[in-house]
């Protein structure tokens, strides 16, 4: 009887389970965006709904965190088949992780041309695509629009450049007494700085990392600008970004400049309060436009066969117009492929919602973020942070402080990253 | 059908030799007391002994936790970068202020709040309550809430102090000579209910008949403490202070982590964050595995040193 009964078992497991098991296949997602989880998971579930043989599982981990997951994850070798991985980490992932080309099929993964170009140069090392835009965020200015009535000054027509940024910051302190402007500082320790230098016209680091090249008459005074922004104009208080952040969202700052991603939560927390502006990263006289990226891309892990593609699948569905559009409307990320605004529903978002336009006219300016050498980065970046420090706390003029860090920071990477 | 077993046995001659080892290794007492250990070395090994070990081996080495990538034998050089970069040495100089700083406010200081809620008696359960709360809320939740209170752009601790005394305090952490203080401060009061309720454990061993009969003899309430309650707490005050210094470092990590990021201009670091921005942030693990290696023989030096200077004036015995 007890024989019987297992022969019967092991034959309904073989007809149901058993084929099933070796059809279906599971892609392991890791992702950073916990803000957005719901609406990410929406976009999956459409995925799963087309390919009813492969389920993605989604391991969400707070982007401070996400780095060291999935590395944690590939060193105990437990299944990652794509991960998002923040842009300014790319290079870096590429050197220390095993990711592997996307566009290694490159007539079968033409879907990648959808994106546009600048933004696949982001992940690009020669011919290969190692990233896929996926969560870029682009560095606008958000303003308070009922503070620039209040001082006098018109919400229609935001300052241009940093000069124009600095005035009205001043105005608003002098007729509001509301602190004028504030610039991201700390993201990563060492974006904002690079954010800075790169649009006065100077380069930060070398095209391999291994030098620091802020020491330029250009960066130097991009520094010393933002100095004089703490002291001697006295328009931007000394904090860190997550306190300008709720100062700003609580109506004490008037300007703040931060990424895009932070559009959606700024406009709720504005509702009802004040009226949110949003206007293109000031520019620095007349010089061009030039935007690191923040945000992430999604790379590639997943070993040859089914796994990889049905990896490749997702990567594929994710960069269709439409989807990746809803994506950057429910995210606020920048929209990512070649002309957005060609997609119906995209153009009558922008209507309704003309405060993403500013981050939709940045997409052609934006540029590779700066990586630094795979050893030294930690001690390069702190030195970068410490630097903005004791510029702020006016400890002595840019041109006296900038040179002897770089120089710091170019022994560092020398002794750690010998050639 | 032939049964094969001993007269009057039911268990078959195999099972009973290997029961009869285990009964004998059991009972022999050179055997039973590793046998009924085996298990807590078993995972001391595990998790504790053995990561040591192979910390130890990563900090001689170049690798970046990628499998794929070749672990390469470096020798001393991570001692030696590590030595020589300014990082380190900000982080071991403020490593150093928070453990001395420590002593004061999260040893000593619970002591006469201890002895008070103490001397109430039952009435002192409500204070108990009150001072152990902090230690509940989550040290996440905590420090966002002073990034909340204490930001200079409307926040409430610089607003009060503005408008209340007419003080312009400017903002306490991104200032290099008050940010470290802030962060003490702030996990003082977190651990201070702890520390009390360990005191108060220590301090209901002491019998009341004691003080009732110094009290008889005429001794006031500073006699009391200095010839009675302070010897007889020394044991517990012995421990608060080993596990202080051992833990004071990686409590005030979530802080660090959320109110400064280790600035401004490094003042806030310490060994331990630094190890945490080595290893999961550029993933130098071979840098991250030699600060570690530094830190425990930090903690161990102080350890033994404290072992060696007050254990001889600790009082075992009522």
């Amino acid at each position: 009887m007890i024989r019987r009964t297992a022969v019967a078992a092991a034959a309904i497991l073989a007809l149901t389970a058993g084929p099933a098991a070796a059809e279906d296949v599971t892609v392991t997602l890791y992702h950073y965006q916990t803000a957005n989880a719901e609406a990410f998971r929406a976009i999956l579930d459409e995925f799963e709904a087309e390919n009813p043989d492969i389920t993605v599982q989604d391991i969400f981990a707070p982007s401070r965190e996400i780095t060291a997951e999935v590395q944690a994850a590939l060193a105990a070798q437990r299944p990652v088949d794509v991960a998002t991985v923040i842009g300014k980490n790319i290079i870096f992932f590429l050197n220390n992780t095993p990711a592997g080309p996307i566009n290694a099929d490159r007539e079968a993964n033409a879907w990648l041309d959808r994106y546009l170009p600048n933004f696949l140069d982001l992940g690009r090392v020669g011919d290969d695509i190692f990233a896929v835009p996926h969560a870029y965020g682009t560095p606008l200015i958000y303003y308070n629009a009922d503070l620039f009535r209040e001082a006098g000054l018109d919400p229609a027509d935001p300052p241009q450049t940093w000069d124009e940024v600095i005035a009205a910051a001043q105005t608003i302190q002098e007729e509001t007494g509301v602190a004028g402007v504030a610039q991201l500082h700390a993201s990563n320790k060492d974006y904002g700085t690079m954010l800075m230098v790169m649009n006065a016209g100077s380069e930060y680091l070398s095209a391999d990392g291994r030098e620091a090249l802020f020491d330029s008459d250009e960066g130097i005074a991009a520094l010393q600008m933002w100095q004089d922004m703490a002291n001697a104009h006295g328009v931007m208080p000394i904090a860190n970004d997550r306190q300008w952040s709720a100062a700003f969202q609580g109506g004490q700052l008037a300007m703040y400049i931060t990424s895009s991603a932070a559009l959606r939560s700024f406009h709720a927390a504005a509702e009802g309060n004040f009226e949110l502006g949003v206007a293109n990263y000031p520019l620095f006289g007349d010089r061009d436009r030039r935007v690191p990226n923040s945000g992430g891309a999604l790379m590639l892990y997943s070993p040859p066969g089914e796994r990889r593609e049905a990896a490749v699948a997702l990567l594929e569905f994710l960069s269709r117009q439409e989807i990746s559009n809803r994506w950057s409307r429910e995210s606020g990320y920048m929209p990512l492929t070649v002309d957005p605004l060609g997609d119906p529903a995209m153009a009558a978002y922008v209507d309704s919602f003309p405060l993403v336009l500013p981050a939709i006219e940045q997409m052609d300016e934006t540029v590779p973020t700066a990586t630094w050498a795979p050893y030294g980065a930690l001690e390069a970046q702190t030195i970068v942070s410490n630097l903005i420090d004791a510029l702020w706390a006016d400890e002595g003029p840019a041109a006296n402080l900038v040179p002897p860090a770089v120089a710091e920071i170019n022994r560092i990477l020398a002794e750690a990253n010998p050639q | 059908m032939t049964v094969a077993h001993a007269p009057g046995s039911l268990v078959s001659p195999a099972r009973r030799s290997r029961r009869g080892w285990w009964a004998r290794t059991a009972s022999d007492p050179r055997f039973a007391p590793w046998l009924y250990l085996a298990p807590m070395l078993l995972l001391l090994g595990v998790f504790t002994y053995w990561p040591f070990v192979h910390t130890f081996y990563l900090s001689l080495t170049e690798w970046n936790l990628n499998p794929d990538q070749p672990i390469e034998f470096a020798g001393i050089d991570n001692y030696d970068r590590l030595v020589g970069n300014t990082l380190f040495q900000a982080a071991s100089y403020n490593t150093a202020i928070y453990i001395a700083a420590s002593i004061p406010l999260k040893v000593l200081l619970p002591i006469p709040f201890a002895v008070f809620i103490w001397s109430l008696g039952r009435a002192g359960n409500l204070y108990r309550t009150i001072v152990f709360l902090p230690t509940l809320i989550s040290f996440v939740v905590v420090s966002v809430v002073f990034l909340w209170l204490l930001n200079p752009l409307g926040g409430l601790i610089p607003s009060f102090f503005q408008q209340v005394f007419g003080w312009r305090i400017g903002n306490v952490l991104k200032d290099t000579s008050t940010a470290i203080w802030v962060i003490l401060l702030l996990s003082t009061w977190k651990v201070i209910g702890f520390n009390i309720l360990i005191y108060l454990a220590g301090l209901v061993s002491i019998n009341r008949t004691y003080v009732e009969a110094m009290r008889m003899d005429g001794a006031r309430d500073w006699t009391v403490f200095r010839r009675l309650i302070w010897p007889l707490l020394t044991p517990t005050t012995f421990f608060v202070l080993i596990y202080t210094v051992i833990f004071t470092i990686q409590q005030v990590f979530t802080p660090i982590d959320i109110l400064t990021e280790g600035g401004p201009d490094s003042t806030t670091t310490n060994l331990f964050y630094m190890v945490y921005q080595y290893t999961f942030i550029t993933f130098d693990v071979g840098l991250g595995a030699a600060g570690t290696v530094v830190l425990f023989l930090f903690l161990l030096a102080i350890t033994l040193l404290k072992v060696r200077v007050l254990d001889r004036r600790v009082n075992y015995q009522q």
